[in-house]
Order: C-alpha cells, then structure tokens, then sequence
C-alpha cells in the first residue's frame, strides 16, 4: 500500500526456501550439539531469514554485506563486476524490472568510476617511469563515498561503517608506505645522488662564472 | 520451556511522533553454552501511567515530549559520553541525535549476550512480517578485527510504505547468555529521523540465569503519523536510523545501530 492507500501491485514473495537460495553458500557446519534441528547451509553473514513478509518488509542486509559489496564494488571491473542490483547478500524481493535497471545503472557507474581515476606520475628513475601505488584504502574510500550514485541501489554506507573502514584504512595506508619505502630505496638513493651531483655541477659552473 | 516475557516498556515521543520499525538486530557477540530455564513469567511494562491496562490510549501510555530535558534528563553529547569510561541509561537518553561510532567496543560484552533470534509481528493481525535466526556462536577462535565485529553491529532494513501504517507492533527477542548471571538487563532504543530524536522506547528484561537462553517480546506502540512526515521518510531512505543501547546493572554492555528504508518495492 503506497503513501496514499492505494494498495501496491503485487510482488512476488520471497518463500523462505528461495530466501536461503539467493544467499551465498558457506561451508556445510557440523550439527551442534545444542540444536538438533537441521544444520544451516545458506546464511547471510551467519543469519538465516525465516520469513519476510514483502508487504511491509523488502530487504535486509547487515552491516558486513554492505561493507563486502562496497569492497567488490571497489575492486571490480566493468566487465566482471558484481552488479550490485542482483546481489545475493541483500535480500530483496523486487521484480525482476527493478533488478535490470539496477544492472544497467550499475554498469554505468563503474565504467564513470573507471574512466575518472588517474594515478599520478612520479618522476623517471632508471628509465621507468613509476606509478603511486593506491592503497586498499583509497579505493574502498572512493567507492564507500560514491553515496548518491549508489543510493538509487542499496542506499550510501552508514557513518559508523566508514568510520570503522576509515580507521582500518589509514593502517593499510601504514603498511603501504613501509612496502614502497622498502622497494623504492633504491630509487631513491640514486635521485639523492644525480640531485648532489647537479648541485655541485651548479657550484662549479658559478664557480667559474665568477672567476 | 525458557524464560519469557512480554513487554510494553516506557516510550516518548512527541505529539506529531513518527512510526518507527521495531526491534533491532542480532547481535554477533557470542554467547555461551545453552540451557533452558524452566521459569516463565509475564510481564507487561507501561508509559507513564503503569502497565496493566492492556491498550492504554497513547497519551496514558506515551510520555509527552521527546526532548529529554522535558523529563529531567540532562542533555548529553556522543563527543561528552566517549571521555566516560561508563555508560549508564541516563546517558543514552539525553542524547539528542543518532551517534556516529559505537559507545563501547564489542569486547564490552562480558557477559556475552547472543540474540539468536528475532521477530517483528503486526498484533493487530498477528502477521509475522519478519523473522529472523543466528545459531550461537561458539567458535571464538579466530578473533575477528574490531572493524569487522563492528559491521557486524548494524544491520539495514527496507519497509514498504505500509509498514508505517502499522500501530502496533512486537517485537520478540531469543538470546542466549554466558556463564554470568544477569541482573537489570534493559535496552534503551532511540530512533531519529535526521538526527531528530522520532521515540525512544525503554525495555526491560529483568533477571537472565547464567548460561540461559530467554525469549522476551517487547511491543512497540506507534501514534499515528501525518501524511506530510511519512511522505518525507519514504522519500528519504536511510535517513531514519536507531541506536539501541543494552544495559547490566545500570552499565553500558551492547550498542547496535540499524537504518530503515521505507519505499521499498516502489
């Protein structure tokens, strides 16, 4: 029923049987000793949704799955790309309408994320020339910030997730600059030296200027 | 059989309240080993005027006025709470919009309280709109990072419009509790739209045996709600989001986060 009491059209509902299909599938677990009843074979990050009613109630996620799905976003290409639209992790019972344009939009907004990304360049060494290496943070940063490009889809991440992401980010960052430290010295010594070397060329040639 | 309650608690809201979801979300903190308690009581929890009417009209039963400082409740910020090394429910309450982190890491769950289950009904109808199970976590093995075990605290959900057309709804909670007994365990669970504090609802679950498992429904009562306030929370998914703050002895243990979609299948 929408906002005006018109009652909605139908959808179609999600049985619990095909709401445990569309989830990821784990690992059989060993019965508990505790519950006897049947092991759990499909979750949602360890859930297992009985029932869901679509007349009031059309998706659920967890935390983690959001975070997962920005991480994919994050890392795929066009052409492999988990379309969001159609992903197990949030259970939704919208039609099949609804998924396809979540499709094509997704599609859309990766190819724009692509094409808008652009490593600086770092100066030639050795005849090389060098790319900053992004860390695993920057790219889930980007992507858990496109809010309004994904919100048309599963809405933009809650504040205490990019929080928690943002902390685990900046130690990631961390790491990273220790790993381009350590293969870079190379590098870098030979610029401290072909930069000590011009510096005396200059002193020599003013040097003489002046003599 | 298992320990059960059934309980209305005390709510706020302001005279235009907003309808909010009930419930929150299980937990993934783990709990202990299981065992059923063979006491069950009943218990039904009221507004401001006492808890034995069963349909107390909403001005008995709701107290007016959302701004904690109408109730004597000082006024606190997240920012002031995070110096606190506790927590405790007058805390909660006088904070005046959603928290952007957690209060307490989830190593602050000593007592390690599980939900296993959760289910959302209609009680008009008795339709069970939502309903939802965890098996209990046993293996602690491999400790996984605060980050992680913080998604793990915020769950989202997407309501059709219709779900706020509902009046009443209860909410039935399963947990599990480890090898410590439990005593005044109380959630206190506060919704916002837009950082505007909609409700708050104060629930009691009383005594929790030592490595029990309990079951306890809270039911949430919704004033109805103006056209012109439903049109903007359909309008603006996720912008409608809970804190719900669980409490031992008057002591910060557990803090969950949920956001809620309300145009769903449109």
């Amino acid at each position: 029923m929408d906002i005006g009491g018109v009652s909605r059209k139908s959808v179609p509902i999600l049985s619990a049987e095909e709401a445990i299909a569309t989830f990821k599938q784990d690992v059989d677990r060993p019965r508990c000793a505790s519950t006897p009843c049947s092991p759990i074979k499909s979750t949602l990050a360890g859930y297992q949704i009985v029932h869901m009613d679509s007349n009031y109630l059309v998706g659920f996620t967890t935390g983690e799955e959001l975070l997962k799905m920005a991480q994919q976003w994050s890392t795929s290409t066009p052409e492999q790309s988990s379309l969001p639209g159609v992903s197990p992790s949030f259970v939704t019972t919208t039609g099949p309408k609804a998924n396809d344009l979540g499709i094509h939009r997704g599609s859309r907004i990766l190819k724009a994320k692509s094409r808008s990304y652009q490593p600086y360049g770092v100066p030639v060494a050795n005849g090389q020339s060098r790319r900053r290496m992004p860390s695993s943070g920057d790219t889930l940063l980007r992507s858990l910030t496109h809010g309004e490009s994904r919100k048309g889809l599963h809405g933009p991440l809650p504040l205490c997730l990019i929080k928690g992401n943002r902390a685990q980010a900046k130690s990631l960052d961390y790491l990273n600059l220790d790993k381009m430290s350590i293969r870079e010295s190379t590098d870098t010594e030979v610029l401290q030296y072909q930069l000590q070397h011009l510096t005396l060329r200059g002193e020599c040639l003013f040097s003489r200027n002046q003599t | 059989m298992s320990y059960s309650c059934t309980s209305r608690g005390n709510s706020q809201d302001p005279s235009s309240a907003k309808k909010k979801p009930a419930g929150n979300n299980p937990s993934r903190d783990a709990g202990g080993g299981i065992q059923t308690n063979s006491s069950a009581t009943t218990v039904t929890g009221g507004g401001s005027q006492g808890n034995k009417e069963p349909n107390p009209t909403p001005a008995m039963k709701v107290k007016k006025g959302c701004n904690s400082a109408d109730v004597g409740v000082p006024v606190t910020s997240e920012e002031e709470l995070h110096a606190n090394t506790t927590i405790t429910p007058v805390d909660v309450l006088g904070l005046q919009k959603i928290t952007k982190s957690y209060l307490c890491g989830p190593d602050e769950n000593v007592y390690n309280i599980d939900f296993t289950r959760f289910k959302i009904r209609d009680m008009e109808t008795g339709t069970v709109l939502f309903e939802i199970t965890k098996p209990p976590s046993t293996d602690r093995a491999g400790q996984k990072k605060d980050v992680d075990r913080d998604a793990g605290r915020f769950v989202r959900y997407q309501f059709t419009p219709a779900f706020l057309r509902l009046r009443q709804v209860g909410a039935t909670v399963e947990f599990t509790v480890g090898d410590m007994p439990i005593d005044n365990f109380r959630m206190i669970e506060r919704h916002y739209f837009r950082e505007k504090l909609l409700k708050s609802f104060d629930f009691e679950f009383g005594f929790c045996m030592p490595s029990s498992k309990n079951t306890c429904e809270h039911i949430y009562e919704f004033p109805p709600l103006s056209e012109e306030l439903m049109r903007e929370m359909i309008l603006h998914p996720y912008e409608t989001q809970s804190d719900s703050f669980y409490f031992v002895d008057h002591k910060l243990v557990m803090h969950n986060k949920a956001d809620y979609s309300y145009s769903g299948g449109q």
